[in-house]
């Protein structure tokens, strides 16, 4: 018979459908006609019959379906009120438990909004996915293997004919001059102007406002602004169609389109874009210069891998077989420039570019911070909860089930959790604009209110409310009301768990701030390690088509004013990546090809930057050769390769890759650091060339900066009075290259600062609980004559042995990290073991502090107080 | 609380307005007229099917009796339990005074319509 039972799961549903006082009959009646069916037709009708008739019955749920009068809202209320008396009864624990937590959701929200900052670079090009960057892997005789993000003109046009799986190509090419305009008799200098193909909006994103799409680039005279620069120059005026001219040269540049300012996340800056057209016949065929970037769009489902196998080929195809010793092409995904880019030099338009490796730092360091404060949360609602046996001694014997304490106090701690949130979203209200100042990116809180963020946090938020509570939860349902309710029932003191828990935090407290006092000290030295030329005092100028014509009498007009110290000029700045030229120099008879790092620079550049020269002579203006441009310096590093066989480095013959001038090596300096210093000194060298400055460096007198700005201001307004004087200082130039890494130090400082407070706060609370705890073994210690001291010392003794357990563990930790961190340095410190000293000392003596505070004042208090209690 | 309170109002009222009885409501009283003392869901619907080729599901049955149990129309006891009920009781229904007086008043309605038309069915 029980085999022809009707379906137990529809059975049980009914059950739950029907209200209990008809279940009985329906029951019966549903079975009664589930045999009759199996009798007159059979047993699969009957089952499907039976399910229906069960469905149907939704429509009897209400009937005679009593009120459920046990309302468990009524319970929860009661919970609530408790949790709020309990929060104000203890107002510093409370203050402690939700402002730690606080705190360390307020870190890992702006933390994280940080790192989504960075994650969404170039995020808002819709074909993002299809879009790669070309890049070079450069291998030259002198310097070894590089990747560098330049190509040359033709690249992006003949992979675009050659390759079907190349649907679109577009370069990019700034100006490496601001180009000076003029409208309205008023001067104006755009500051990046770029040279793109026509397809350049297509592939990117980047909305006009005004003009047409297709058709801003048809004439190469052309010119689109942005808001802001157009806005500069025309004011209110609509400028559509008004004409600016060029101040440095013959060009006329026609208004056609407007674009929305470039947002800040997009690794490509620019203020205003024109074609590359005009620039075509000259160097449509001229393979071997690299300075332009190249960006392709390759059609749906191409293999990048399969794709980049053919661009030797290429390579050869449109040069000839030697260039594969020196090129190979890659392609670089446009979603991973701006993070994935730490080992591409000559990477020139990669704004705020980052690396990957630092977000995940960042990563980690939120998850730790947030962590951290989870567990302080938890060790406080533990050794709190401990204090309320008898609550749920009352509890238990009024009839409360197990699992009722246990909701009460998860509730509790998930309301704590909730508050935090809020709190911790006040504190990040009141700190994002200094944060974002101090990291130079333009944060925006606004993304957590979308839905799904705001359900994340939500959800974690709760799930952190959750995990912290279950813990005391647990421990608390299962005392036993009769010892609960005695006010014995607690074992909080010896809890294994939260003496783990406290070693644990403080380890990841003292790895992060030991972490933070090497980085920054690494970064510290790198800023103030001499750069190997003086870098004081001295005045950029930029020079121009127009100012390079008056060379002579600018750079002797500047020479003759009082504060002027002296007066030098160069092709590049110092304090950059220089760029790279083809070289070639006979070593014996074989004539050598390569390629290495190249300025040119006025000759008492040597001098005026005090720099060594360590073998042969500097450049002079008593030698002809020298002013002709015949006469090299090498640096050091190139001098090694040079010399490499034996050779003499002084006297060898050297020149300009495929140029047949005769020039030789007439000296080498010692070796100065023109790059960021986490970056080795590369071969460089350097000539005076005839081809114009791009700036002219002026040293100015000690205390006379004031003085000696006026004195060039004059010099130059009054032989250019057209050009607005506009001049920086070397050495913030220098400094600006470290802007980056000093934020980074910043904000890591704060998070390290944060991470031991939050870290001591969760001790604090802990010790306070746990010396109330030894209240009377404290009196009766001191009944029977222990000294303040000593009580002291019996209450600290454990925290010290915590404290300690965690440097053990933390400090080898660190190092390794930290080790193979400043591995990736050229220029690195020693860790040293007084930073771990120090710290470890320092953490100590925190914890020692905040514990001792507290049995102090066990310390002092007078037994009786403690003792009567009974 | 209010729900209970919003039940005994609705009940209040439709006592005060007369109450009516709905069609399907009308058969299964009738039905269970019919049916004596073995009246219950089963039955009634084994009833309705037989008897005025009526097909519903027994859950709307159950409505139905339950319904009009609770507004006194019917009244209802304990029958004999069966093994192929799983053991379990029937309900067995029964008309009340009140129930019965309902379901003549309801052909009384009609018919007083039908006398005034006797003409019509001679036409269709």
């Amino acid at each position: 018979m029980s085999t022809f039972n009707p379906p137990k799961y529809a059975r049980k549903l009914l059950e739950w459908l029907i209200t209990k006082e008809l279940f009985d009959d329906v029951d019966g009646d549903l079975t009664e006609i589930y045999h009759d069916n199996i009798e007159k037709v059979n047993l699969k009708y009957a089952r499907r019959k039976y399910l229906v008739t069960v469905l149907l019955s939704i429509r009897n749920v209400h009937l005679r379906r009593k009120l459920n009068y046990y309302n468990p809202l009524v319970m929860y209320k009661n919970y609530f009120k408790i949790a709020v008396r309990n929060l104000l009864k203890h107002k510093g624990y409370s203050f402690i438990n939700i402002f730690g937590l606080a705190v360390g959701m307020a870190s890992c929200l702006l933390i994280l909004l940080f790192v989504n900052n960075e994650l969404s670079f170039d995020g808002f090009h819709e074909k993002k996915a299809s879009i790669y960057r070309l890049d070079e892997v450069q291998t030259f005789g002198a310097v070894s293997a590089q990747k560098v993000a330049l190509t040359m003109f033709p690249m992006g046009p003949a992979m675009h004919e050659d390759f079907p799986e190349v649907v679109n190509f577009s370069r990019y090419w700034p100006f490496s001059n601001r180009p000076l305009v003029e409208f309205d008799d008023k001067q104006h200098y755009i500051e990046t102007l770029a040279r793109v193909d026509t397809s350049f909006l297509n592939m990117f994103d980047f909305p006009l406002i005004d003009g047409v799409k297709g058709e801003v680039f048809n004439d190469p005279n052309n010119i689109i602004l942005s808001q802001t620069t157009a806005k500069r120059i025309f004011g209110d005026r609509n400028p559509l169609g008004e004409v600016l001219e060029s101040a440095d040269s013959d060009n006329q540049y026609k208004v056609v389109g407007i674009f929305e300012d470039v947002p800040d996340y997009s690794h490509l800056q620019f203020d205003a874009l024109m074609s590359i057209q005009l620039w075509d016949t000259e160097r449509r065929q001229q393979w071997g210069s690299n300075y332009l970037n190249t960006y392709v769009q390759l059609a749906n489902g191409v293999d990048v891998a399969a794709l980049e196998s053919k661009f030797d080929d290429f390579l050869v195809r449109h040069t000839n077989e030697r260039i594969l010793e020196f090129y190979e092409l890659f392609l670089q995904p446009l979603t991973d420039v701006h993070l994935g880019s730490m080992d591409i030099t000559h990477d020139y338009n990669n704004h705020k570019k980052f690396a990957r490796s630092s977000v995940n730092v960042f990563l980690m360091l939120a998850f730790f911070v947030l962590l951290i404060a989870s567990i302080n949360f938890m060790n406080l609602s533990t050794a709190r909860a401990a204090t309320r046996s008898r609550e749920v001694g009352v509890r238990k014997s009024i009839g409360a089930f197990k699992s009722q304490i246990t909701r009460q106090f998860i509730m509790e701690s998930v309301l704590l959790s909730l508050m935090a949130l809020i709190i911790g979203f006040g504190m990040c209200l009141a700190s994002i604009d200094a944060l974002s100042q101090i990291i130079d990116r333009p944060l925006d809180l606004g993304i957590y209110l979308e839905p799904s963020n705001l359900a994340t946090i939500l959800l974690v938020t709760l799930a952190i409310g959750f995990l912290s509570g279950i813990y005391p939860a647990l421990v608390m349902s299962r005392f036993n009301p009769v010892l609960a309710l005695k006010g014995n029932g607690v074992s909080g003191g010896k809890s294994i768990f939260r003496n783990v828990l406290v070693v644990f935090q403080y380890a990841i407290a003292i790895t992060i701030i030991i972490g933070t006092s090497v980085a920054t000290r690494q970064l510290n030295h790198m800023q103030t390690l001499d750069l190997g030329f003086d870098k004081d005092l001295v005045v950029v100028l930029d020079m121009f088509g127009d100012t390079n014509d008056k060379y002579d009498l600018l750079k002797g007009e500047l020479e003759k004013q009082s504060y002027v110290m002296g007066v030098t000029s160069t092709s590049q700045r110092l304090g950059n990546n220089l760029h790279q030229t083809g070289m070639e120099y006979r070593a014996d008879t074989a004539l050598i090809r390569g390629s290495s790092s190249f300025v040119s620079v006025e000759h008492n550049f040597f001098e005026f930057y005090d720099m060594e020269i360590i073998d042969g002579r500097a450049l002079s203006d008593e030698f002809a050769d020298d002013m002709r441009g015949r006469s090299f310096i090498v640096n050091e590093t190139l001098a090694k390769e040079l010399g490499a066989g034996g050779h003499d480095v002084v006297g060898m013959p050297f020149h300009f890759g495929g140029a047949d001038t005769l020039g030789r090596i007439v000296g080498v300096a010692k070796d100065f650091n023109y790059n960021k210093l986490n970056l080795r000194v590369e071969p460089l060298f350097m000539s005076r060339q005839p081809w114009g400055w791009s700036e002219v460096n002026v040293r100015l007198q000690a205390n006379q900066t004031e003085s000696g700005l006026d004195q060039i201001e004059a010099v130059w307004t009054n032989l250019f009075p057209n050009r607005p004087f506009q001049f920086s200082f070397l050495d913030a130039h220098i400094d600006q290259m470290y802007k980056s890494e000093q934020q980074l130090t910043k904000v890591i400082s704060i998070l390290s600062v944060l991470a031991i407070v939050i870290a001591s706060l969760g001790l604090f609370g802990l010790a306070s609980f746990i010396v109330r705890q030894r209240l009377k073994e404290m009196g009766i210690r001191k009944v029977l004559g222990a000294s303040v001291s000593q009580i002291v010392m019996i209450l600290s003794r454990k925290f010290t042995f915590l404290v300690i357990l965690a440097f053990l563990i933390a400090a080898p930790v660190t190092y390794f990290i930290m080790q193979g961190w400043l591995d990736g340095y050229t220029y690195k410190i020693d860790i040293g073991i007084l930073v771990f000293v120090i710290v470890g000392f320092g953490s100590w003596v925190i914890a020692l502090l905040t514990v001792s505070a507290q049995s102090l004042r066990v310390a002092k208090t007078n037994p009786v107080e403690t003792l009567r209690i009974e | 609380m209010y729900k209970v309170y919003k039940c005994y109002e609705y009940c209040f009222l439709s006592i005060m307005k007369g109450m009516h009885l709905g069609e399907f409501e009308e058969l299964v009283m009738l039905a269970v007229a019919s049916l004596g003392d073995n009246a219950y869901a089963v039955t009634i619907q084994i009833e309705l099917e037989e008897k005025v080729n009526r097909k519903a599901n027994v859950s709307a049955i159950h409505t139905a009796l339950y319904r009009m149990e609770d507004k006194g129309l019917l009244e209802s006891y304990r029958g004999g339990a069966v093994a192929k009920r799983g053991g379990k009781n029937k309900r067995i229904f029964k008309l009340t005074n009140y129930g019965l007086n309902m379901l003549r008043e309801s052909k009384n309605t009609r018919e007083t319509f039908w006398n005034l038309l006797p003409q019509l069915s001679a036409n269709t």
